[in-house]
């Protein structure tokens, strides 16, 4: 038996669907097969297929040929191992990376292939024109006169959406000497909001990591330190047009609409397959367009997906408590009119155990993604 | 289509960083002389590598979207010699380097351009406190011996052991990147022990570039200096307590540039960084493997593969990083301070400087916007109050007027 014959035996099954596992391939007496390609796809590549197939299976349907032939042809994204030889291969190679099982890789592996294919999908939403807005659309944008005059500042992910909301029913943000409304939560909300705009954003690192990067450093993230986007919109627009809002009714009735669009509603897995498909993503597109991008594709494919909220694990309670001990003081101590009850502010006691993105649940939702890719709009429409 | 392209894909350390700048300033007149070096900037080859790769670079990756494929077309249609050369390609996976090298007009069947692998290499011994130290001078915060565990991992499953050995495990870069390629246009120029003559390795890269008799300027003083060990931990200790507040683009000009490269490196006094003497036996194991492994395969060796063989440390000067003097790190510290000062300084005097034009601008464009009349009526006035009689008369102006015409 060649291993290299083996190895491509298995490779044209996968691509034909098949599910079975390296280790029992081996065993088979029919295993062998040709080359299609000049080098055997690495583990990951064969890995990820195989997961791919298994997932598909499970809904009834079978992986198309293409989308097989990218996973085998694809390139495994990011900093870490390269392209991982197969075990049970011929004499292993002296040198390079060990032979692996790609069963028995774990799923981070096979995330960076999925995410490297993701993002390829993505960036090929970016050269389709955005669709026209109707005129309908565009007149009910236009800010009334009578609206009053206000901005929205806050953790960017959740402002974003706000205004969008806002300025989708008439209510544009500006006019003469606004008002700003700072909106705020409680403390562990607004972090896990400031990791999510991060991850759409510029990626960066793991959930714990983040944490654990400011808890050392002793101090708040920028985009989740509430008393300083306070002060920045005190000197911008003066100190006493500025409102803190921790009641979204209250200022949904201030502002005279029925209520705040918020922001879609990810899961921590899906934060995070964002903040990986982001990675791959700053190699393929222009910086200041990859936030849009991901919003208008994953942002809005995994609306609701993607398992719980992301919480605060506990190891951090102390930091956060005096953070967010901080945070309310100094709102108070600044006089700002608040909407709603400044204590909360304050982050509740701590789950025992936190939801932290999980590699396996990511990994499901990015086959999700490849057995069904995002598409650009107009080939949707059409 | 390219004839030929010389391909360098590593490694790092290897004094690839003045040969770049050699190509890089030379690049009119090699062109003139038929070899292209294209690069419009210093690190568009390595801008090329990330694309490739597909690498983050601390922000870097944003500047390199499309740059491989630019890169390769600028060879494709200079029909002569071109050269392509970064040290970060030798980390590239199989995938990756049948990309590149198709980009480049290579066919397996040799019937494309000729392509010519070049890797420059460098003995482990040196190497391997070389990499944990542009760790450190890339925000790594871990120390020495943590690094030394991690690329002792035959796993390596950690990213650190996995760069580390993609981007120096010559054996396995030649295999990676030479598989469709003959072994007589793979060529190693190996980096000569320490103490030989400075000019040897730029011969060697010379010859195996094919640089020989072609006019070039050279001298120039782009390196990568290396830093001792008070300053090493220095830099970690930095990493450890203010990279976090550090975005990468202020990071790299103040801690790598201006601490590390402008500062810290000019202390040549202090303990050198070595390998651990516990190391030696296994590295110089390696070592013949990878010397049996390279001749076997028969490649064009440019130097001598023996000069792979580092010299062993001797025990007794070995300063260890992680538990370096105190009295020396703090001298470092120091100068690390003055450094930061006089940077300090510097912007202030550049601030103040921008900021008294910008005034002046504020004040030109005051005056382009103000009526001619309001200038002359502005002017009369200063002319009245620089005179008694002047004085009073606007005096006499106001109260008939009724109230001061400064506040209006």
């Amino acid at each position: 038996m060649s291993g290299q014959r083996r190895a491509w035996g298995w490779a044209t099954a996968l691509r034909g669907g098949d599910t079975t596992p390296w280790q029992d391939w081996l065993d088979r007496a029919d295993g062998d097969g040709s080359p299609f390609a000049s080098t055997v796809p690495g583990a990951q590549q064969l890995g990820l297929l195989r997961r791919l197939n298994v997932a598909a299976a499970a809904e009834g349907r079978k992986v198309p040929e293409a989308i097989a032939d990218r996973v085998l042809s694809a390139s495994v994204s990011g900093r870490g191992r390269g392209d991982l030889p197969l075990i049970g291969e011929d004499t292993p190679d002296r040198f390079g990376l060990r032979p692996v099982d790609p069963d028995a890789l774990p799923e981070d592996e096979l995330i960076r292939v999925a995410a490297g294919l993701i993002a390829d999908d993505v960036a090929a939403t970016a050269a389709f024109p955005e669709p026209e807005r109707s005129l309908v659309e565009r007149a009910r944008e236009v800010r009334r006169p009578w609206v009053k005059s206000f901005v929205i500042v806050g953790a960017q992910w959740r402002a974003d959406a706000v205004r969008a909301g806002l300025v989708a029913q008439g209510h544009r943000p500006g006019g003469r000497r606004p008002t700003a409304y700072l909106l705020a939560d409680d403390l562990g909300t607004v972090l896990a909001q400031a990791w999510t705009a991060r991850a759409f954003d510029q990626g960066g690192p793991q959930w714990p990591d983040f944490l654990n990067g400011f808890a050392s450093a002793g101090h708040l993230p920028p985009r989740a330190d509430l008393p300083r986007m306070a002060r920045s919109a005190s000197h911008k627009y003066g100190a006493d047009r500025v409102a803190v809002v921790l009641d979204s009714a209250a200022l949904a009735a201030e502002l005279g609409v029925r209520h705040l669009v918020q922001p879609p509603r990810l899961g921590a897995h899906a934060v995070d397959l964002v903040r990986r498909v982001g990675e791959p993503l700053g190699l393929l597109v222009a910086p200041d367009r990859r936030p849009h991008l991901l919003r208008t594709t994953l942002g809005e494919r995994l609306d609701g997906l993607g398992g719980p909220d992301l919480t605060v694990p506990r190891r951090w309670e102390t930091w956060l408590g005096t953070q967010a001990e901080r945070t309310r003081h100094e709102i108070a101590a600044a006089g700002y009119p608040v909407l709603g009850d400044l204590d909360r502010l304050l982050p509740g006691p701590l789950a025992q155990s936190p939801v932290l993105p999980v590699d396996g649940e990511v990994l499901a939702l990015a086959l999700g993604l490849l057995l069904d890719p995002v598409v650009p709009p107009l080939k949707e429409a059409s | 289509m390219s004839q030929r392209v010389l391909l360098h894909v590593g490694t790092p350390k290897t004094g690839t960083s003045y040969l770049q700048d050699v190509l890089f300033r030379n690049r009119a007149r090699l062109l003139k002389q038929g070899v292209n070096y294209p690069a419009e900037r210093f690190d568009e080859h390595f801008l090329a590598a990330l694309d490739l790769m597909r690498l983050r670079w601390g922000g870097l990756e944003q500047e390199a979207v499309g740059a491989w494929d630019q890169l390769a077309a600028n060879v494709r249609a200079h029909p002569g010699t071109s050269i392509i050369s970064h040290e970060i390609l030798a980390t590239a996976s199989r995938t990756q380097v049948a990309r590149a090298l198709a980009s480049l007009g290579h066919k397996d069947d040799g019937t494309g351009t000729e392509v010519h692998l070049i890797v420059s290499a460098r003995d482990l011994v040196r190497q391997i406190p070389a990499e944990w130290q542009e760790n450190v001078k890339h925000r790594a915060a871990f120390g020495f011996s943590r690094f030394l565990r991690l690329i002792h991992d035959p796993e390596r499953s950690h990213r650190v052991g996995a760069w580390f050995w993609g981007v120096q495990e010559v054996p396995d870069i030649l295999a990676r990147w030479g598989a469709s390629i003959p072994p007589e246009r793979i060529h190693i120029v190996t980096v000569p022990r320490p103490g030989g003559a400075r000019d040897v390795l730029w011969q060697r890269f010379s010859t195996a570039f094919g640089l020989d008799g072609l006019d070039l300027e050279l001298g120039t003083e782009r390196a990568n200096p290396s830093l001792g060990v008070p300053e090493s931990a220095l830099i970690r200790r930095i990493n450890r307590v203010a990279a976090v507040d550090l975005p990468p683009v202020h990071y790299r000009p103040l801690v790598r540039e201006l601490l590390a490269h402008r500062t810290l490196s000019k202390r040549t006094d202090s303990p050198r960084l070595g390998l651990p003497p516990d190391q030696y036996p296994w590295i110089a194991e390696l070592t013949e493997d990878w010397i049996a492994e390279l001749t076997s395969k028969g490649y064009d060796v440019v130097g001598d593969l023996a000069d792979l063989r580092g010299d062993e440390p001797v025990a007794e000067k070995w300063s260890n990083p992680d538990r370096p003097n105190e009295r020396q790190v703090s001298a470092a510290a120091l100068d690390a301070v003055k450094a930061l000062l006089v940077e300090a300084a510097e912007r202030q005097v550049e601030n103040d400087r921008l900021r008294a034009r910008l005034e002046e601008a504020r004040r030109e464009l005051i005056r382009a916007r103000t009526p001619r009349l309001m200038r002359s009526m502005e002017w009369t006035v200063q002319k009245l109050e620089g005179s008694e009689q002047g004085r009073k008369a606007l005096g006499a102006y106001r109260m008939a007027r009724g109230r001061n015409s400064r506040s209006a």
